[in-house]
């Protein structure tokens, strides 16, 4: 290295291949590749749809067998890394459709959130871009009277781009919002020595980014509503692990999580 | 057509317009909202001071969802910036987050040029001689200075 020090100011560096391009390049494809196939948020579908994906084995057709007991449908949704935040926001608007109370305090719920996003240090500017347009679904959805015509504009808005991906990074902002007022409790489920504030800019702000239990924790009490995860994977028992976050709560939105992925469960 | 992307853009504009942070600039290209000129002067007292280096921002439709693609035009000496002006920045890669606008973005590389970061090199004879080599290191960045005038 120390006789490079000498080369002409024209070519130092040239040597170094702009490697993060390289990756992002690589990353886009990937992601066109998923796009073209998975609808953001997909039509409801029975659980016996799930068996095609796993033709041969044993263990996840049982598995989708004690699911199909509990459960009529399942919605899939598009494995992006934001799959989580769609779709729990999808179903729980969803669920809020029909029963015009809850909707409401809901909104409520929403409306002041902003300010205490605000309070915590977020940029007013930029968060109200977001907010803006969380509200705007909203309200979209919530003036149509009937719930079957709502539930489809809800769908529309789901599956353009726009809409949709403004919906994911808002509750990400909500989500983070939480871990950081709530951050002595939340502290302890962070791996190595990332501070609360940290770990929110790494893996919860950032679109696409996987979530953890520790986002499910956060972005169900930032929402004011519980969920349960149904566990599915290779583990030996023939019955799927549930969880249910907040703990103790009575969920009102279901998720089926498979090693990465979460797509929305439906009674 | 109005898109998020955009609506965002317009945004963004208005605000580096009516609160512009100190030391930068910048504006859309005339006929296209998506590529951005910019401007970041040297910060006083680091050896880019008084320089006047040119970059584009380029957008796609899914900002502010993805980070730009930011460069400078002028030639640069500093470890974490690319032959080809590329700039190796973590909010400008993994650690971007929605809430940042240009306005954040250009303050971040602004403070890149007082704070390198010798750890992550984009240029190895720069982050080499930051290390090693202070008084060589500023002789370059000067001549880069000297260059911001004429480009």
């Amino acid at each position: 290295m120390g006789d490079e020090v000498e080369t002409d100011t024209a070519a130092e560096g040239v040597n170094q291949i702009n490697q993060d391009e390289l990756i992002l390049q690589q990353q886009r494809q990937i992601e066109r590749e998923i796009s073209e196939t998975t609808a953001l948020v997909g039509d409801l579908e029975p659980i016996s749809s799930l068996n095609s994906e796993y033709a041969s084995d044993n263990v996840y057709l049982e598995k989708i067998k004690d699911l199909a007991s509990k459960y009529k449908h399942v919605r899939r949704t598009r494995p992006d890394g934001n799959c989580f935040f769609r779709a729990f926001t999808y179903a729980n608007l969803e669920r809020l459709l029909d029963n015009q109370d809850d909707f409401t305090s809901f909104y409520k719920l929403v409306e002041n959130s902003k300010n205490s996003l605000v309070e915590l240090g977020f940029p007013q500017f930029t968060v109200e871009d977001f907010y803006d347009t969380f509200i705007e679904v909203l309200q979209r959805v919530g003036e149509i009277k009937n719930v079957n015509e709502a539930k489809k504009e809800l769908h529309r808005l789901f599956n353009e781009q726009g809409y949709s991906d403004y919906m994911v990074v808002y509750l990400r902002l909500l989500t983070s919002g939480q871990l950081q007022k709530d951050q002595e409790f939340y502290s302890c489920f962070i791996e190595g020595d990332r501070t609360v504030a940290d770990f929110c800019h790494q893996e919860v702000e950032p679109m696409y980014k996987e979530s953890d239990h520790i986002h499910i924790m956060a972005a169900s009490a930032a929402m004011n509503t519980g969920v349960r995860v149904v566990y599915m994977d290779r583990g030996n028992s023939k019955a799927n692990t549930e969880h249910d976050l907040p703990e103790g709560t009575t969920p009102s939105v279901h998720l089926l999580y498979r090693p990465g992925h979460y797509d929305i469960l439906y009674l | 057509m109005s898109t998020p992307a955009r609506r965002r853009l317009m945004r963004d504009f208005k605000r580096l317009q009516e609160d512009p942070p100190t030391g930068v600039s910048g504006a859309p290209t005339d006929n296209n909202i998506m590529i951005w000129n910019a401007v970041i002067f040297g910060p006083h007292d680091t050896p880019f001071e008084d320089g006047t280096f040119k970059l584009t921002i380029e957008f796609t439709e899914e900002y502010p969802n993805k980070p730009p693609t930011v460069r400078f035009v002028s030639h640069m000496f500093h470890p974490n910036v690319y032959a080809d002006g590329g700039i190796c920045l973590d909010i400008l890669q993994n650690r971007w987050s929605p809430t940042y606008d240009v306005s954040a973005i250009l303050t971040s590389i602004q403070s890149l040029l007082s704070d390198p970061n010798p750890n992550s090199p984009a240029n190895s004879m720069a982050a080499q001689l930051y290390k090693e080599n202070r008084r060589e290191y500023e002789k370059r960045v000067k001549a880069c200075v000297e260059q911001s005038f004429i480009d």
